[in-house]
């Protein structure tokens, strides 16, 4: 019988596993506690944002993306590199994209069939500003936002195609 | 290719241990680093580090280095971590040297891949540099 992923639905569509996925990968390679947070990612007065990407293909199709304006860029990249930023340079979307990898091989990690069978493409990060991503075809989407000390940011789950 | 090349000198600790040479292959810089901070927090001192930024560039490495261990991410482009352990055992380029994978893939069907491949023990992404240090330590015969 083929493998499918709708009988785990329940499991891929958990918000928990993204949950606990950011406080794993924060916790133990940024050094932070993250909290769910109600307000919106990045400050309004921060037009500049970074945004990372992973794609999954396999059993799902998507894509964990991570989105945040340039002050928490810059600290998350800080804590995690042990070096301090005054912009968002080429060392601080490849620490955003290390970040955005390993949340996605986390949460997929998180839900047993997934693991297995579905791949993780290499990172992209784009920057800039007043730029929105748009999914055609939603299958489902997970969007949380966290924060830590002052710094606030999106992980987003996208899945366009569920076998 | 493949024969063993001594350095004329190699530094010694202040514990009397030889320095550990080190190739880690990783398309990110950051990762590099990182990986190469959580050896120096798990005990190896004095640490020499090769780079690579990929598989090829890993094989490149290995012509002209002699290391004493090999961690190595999976994803990466033009040549994955699974093809550049495949390649290092067929070429037999620092042979009886463990390779350690370094990955976001954790699934069970990747660590049997990779030990498949040739590779001697798996590390998770994230991770902490204690999970570093028992994974390590033993295949440098420190533990």
């Amino acid at each position: 019988m083929a493998l499918s992923l709708r009988e785990s639905l329940h499991l891929v569509c958990d918000p928990g596993n993204l949950d606990a996925a950011v406080e794993e990968v924060f916790q133990l390679m940024v050094g932070v506690r993250c909290l769910r947070h109600a307000g919106p990612p990045e400050s309004e007065a921060e037009p500049e944002s970074v945004t990372a990407m992973v794609g999954f293909a396999g059993l799902l199709s998507g894509a964990c993306v991570f989105k945040s304006g340039r002050a928490a860029a810059l600290q998350i990249a800080a804590r995690l590199t042990g070096m301090e930023f005054d912009a968002i340079d080429d060392t601080v979307k490849d620490a955003l994209g290390e970040i955005c990898n390993m949340l996605a091989g986390t949460w997929k990690g998180s839900i047993p069939d997934l693991a297995a069978h579905c791949g993780l493409s290499i990172p992209a990060v784009v920057t800039g500003r007043d730029y929105h991503l748009r999914v055609l075809a939603s299958e489902f989407k997970l969007h949380h936002c966290y924060r830590f000390e002052d710094a606030r940011f999106a992980v987003i789950i996208l899945c366009d195609g569920l076998k | 290719m493949g024969e063993a090349r001594e350095p004329m000198h190699r530094e010694v600790g202040e514990s009397g241990m030889k320095e550990a040479r080190v190739l880690i292959v990783d398309d990110s810089a950051v990762m590099r680093k990182i990986v190469e901070r959580a050896l120096r927090q798990a005990g190896l001192d004095p640490l020499l580090v090769h780079e690579a930024g990929s598989g090829t560039e890993g094989l490149e490495v290995l012509g002209t280095c002699v290391v004493d261990l090999i961690l190595s991410d999976i994803n990466m482009p033009s040549m994955d971590g699974l093809e550049f352990v495949r390649r290092i055992r067929a070429q037999k380029l620092a042979c009886g040297v463990p390779v350690v994978m370094i990955t976001t893939e954790s699934s069970e069907e990747h660590v049997k891949q990779a030990i498949e491949a040739g590779a001697r023990g798996y590390i998770r992404k994230p991770f902490t540099p204690e999970q570093v240090k028992e994974r390590v330590l033993p295949l440098l015969g420190l533990l």
